[in-house]
């Protein structure tokens, strides 16, 4: 398979169907792991990094595991390539902006990915849509064991898996429950949200994880604890939390509904109307736009739009997935272009 | 907006500073903001909140402590926020001890255990994880369950010491 082959369709995550998905977009978990006796990539030399790679490269490859693997090594795609891995969640922005040899094996229906010589050897990543964490811990772990097959992680009895950055020390694992929350937003009410949750050792982050701006009202919340609980008990309190962030959500998306209707209305037909004659449109007015869309269509406040088309033009409308299927390099102005005919095309045919 | 300075590309850092009363505003792109050193005061990186929760040293002596397999000293660990390999863990113990304490309040794992790991440290390992288990059933008074765990911790045991 090819990168640009992933044009064609799109995540098993985006779809939209997930329980909870007028607010959860995806649950994603992910693992970090290294392997025994080869240093870690603070200080791998060039050749130590080429090593990991031919070492694990065949191993993602072979048809033993529970799903089978694509390859990619980064070095050989294009910037814009890559670009678009980042924009499809499949891998990380500073994977795509690190040098030396690095790549992510990545399952068909973009669940599982896995990337090699990241911060650590292997980070595994597994998303669905909607808020089905324990489907998605099942899913990596089968994955994590398997690999165990044919690789000897570092690991030690008091400390877990051993990883570069001790913050991910222990079980490795990473949850992240990405949220859309427009109501809390537009109701000035996410400074409480996000107050509750640092006071509880979660973090709050956007779209596209560590330092990006929360565009959109969309927000990645994530546990910050790896380390003396168990899988299990860190699933299940960020399931015990996740709950009340809905009931908050949805309480002031009824809330604007009852006390506010012209607003809210007039805010979602605007939205569309702009959505849907707009000639030029950047990312930032885009994504505002589909955001507002995207709580009118959970409101019924307008009909006939899928969760699916929506959640789709938020990742097809960014910048690398414009370059690759208009297949040139755009300048931002053009892109700004190209994008509003993308998202008009789509919306017509609704 | 475009750049302020570039007049190119899409501003998107939009700062806001007030010096001696007066507000002033600046729009920039990625690249200018970058290159006018604007956006690095504002990257808050994982290495400097990890070195402030570090403890000074004890003795300066610590800071030259070098891992014999990667090279690197615990001054680098420092600065880096990173670790060089497995072996630091325990070359740099003491500090990393009190570390993870602070980051996660623990420091023993309760976690999964691969399973190419031997037996016995698989159950030292689980032993753990069911002490840990028993405290949270029995304060929630599920103490049909916690009966459960008691018996398997006892076989646990059992095994360990023979």
């Amino acid at each position: 398979m090819k990168v640009e082959e992933l044009l064609s369709q799109s995540g098993e995550w985006l779809k939209g169907t997930g329980p909870e998905s007028d607010v959860v977009i995806s649950s994603r978990i992910r693992l970090a792991r290294n392997l025994h006796r080869f240093p870690f990539l603070t200080v791998a030399t060039p050749q130590v990094r080429s090593e990991v790679e031919r070492f694990v490269r065949p191993r993602l490859e072979e048809g033993k595991l529970p799903r089978k693997l694509v390859y990619w090594s980064l070095g050989e795609l294009s910037t814009v390539e890559r670009t678009l891995l980042v924009e499809r969640h499949l891998i990380s922005r500073e994977h795509e902006k690190a040098e030396g040899d690095r790549g992510v094996a990545v399952g068909a229906d973009e669940a599982i990915s896995i990337m090699v010589n990241e911060e650590d050897h292997l980070r595994l990543q597994v998303i669905r849509s909607g808020l089905q964490l324990d489907e998605a811990y099942d899913e990596i772990d089968r994955m994590d064991t398997a690999l165990e097959g044919s690789l000897n992680f570092a690991f030690s009895p008091q400390f877990g898996y051993l990883t570069a950055c001790p913050t991910n020390v222990g079980t490795g694992l990473r949850i992240s429950v990405m949220m859309h929350l427009p109501a809390a937003a537009l109701s000035k009410q996410m400074d409480k949200v996000l107050q509750s949750l640092q006071r509880l050792n979660y973090t709050v982050r956007g779209f596209y994880g560590e330092g990006t701006q929360p565009l959109g009202d969309f927000y990645q919340v994530s546990n910050q604890i790896t380390l003396g609980k168990s899988e299990r008990d860190i699933i299940s309190e960020l399931k015990r939390v996740i709950p009340e962030i809905l009931k908050f959500e949805r309480q002031w998306r009824h809330k604007l509904l009852e006390d506010e209707p012209r607003r809210l209305e007039d805010r979602v037909w605007r939205a569309y109307g702009i959505l849907k004659h707009a000639r030029r449109i950047t990312s930032e007015e885009a994504t505002d736009l589909l955001s507002a869309l995207r709580l009118g269509v959970t409101l019924n406040v307008i009909t006939g739009i899928p969760h699916k088309v929506l959640n789709e033009l938020f990742i097809f409308t960014q910048p690398a997935h414009l370059q690759k299927i208009e297949r040139k390099i755009l300048e931002p102005e053009e892109r700004d272009a190209v994008r509003a005919e993308f998202i008009r095309r789509r919306l017509e045919g609704l | 907006m475009n750049c302020e300075k570039c007049h190119k590309n899409h501003a998107t850092i939009h700062l806001t500073a007030i010096e001696n009363g007066v507000k002033r505003e600046a729009h920039l792109c990625d690249e200018c903001a970058r290159q006018t050193g604007a956006i690095s005061n504002f990257n808050f990186s994982i290495g400097s909140l990890l070195g402030g929760l570090m403890e000074p040293v004890k003795t300066p002596k610590m800071n030259q402590v070098r891992c014999p397999e990667c090279g690197i000293t615990y001054s680098e660990f420092k600065t880096k926020a990173r670790l060089g390999c497995a072996n630091d863990y325990e070359v740099f113990r003491s500090e990393l001890l009190r570390l993870l304490e602070k980051v996660h309040g623990s420091t023993q794992h309760a976690g999964k255990t691969p399973h190419t790991v031997d037996a016995h440290i698989r159950k030292e390992n689980e032993l753990i994880r069911l002490k840990r288990d028993l405290d949270s059933v029995v304060k929630s008074e599920d103490f049909e369950k916690a009966a459960e765990i008691r018996d398997r911790i006892k076989t646990l045991e059992l095994e360990l010491n023979r």
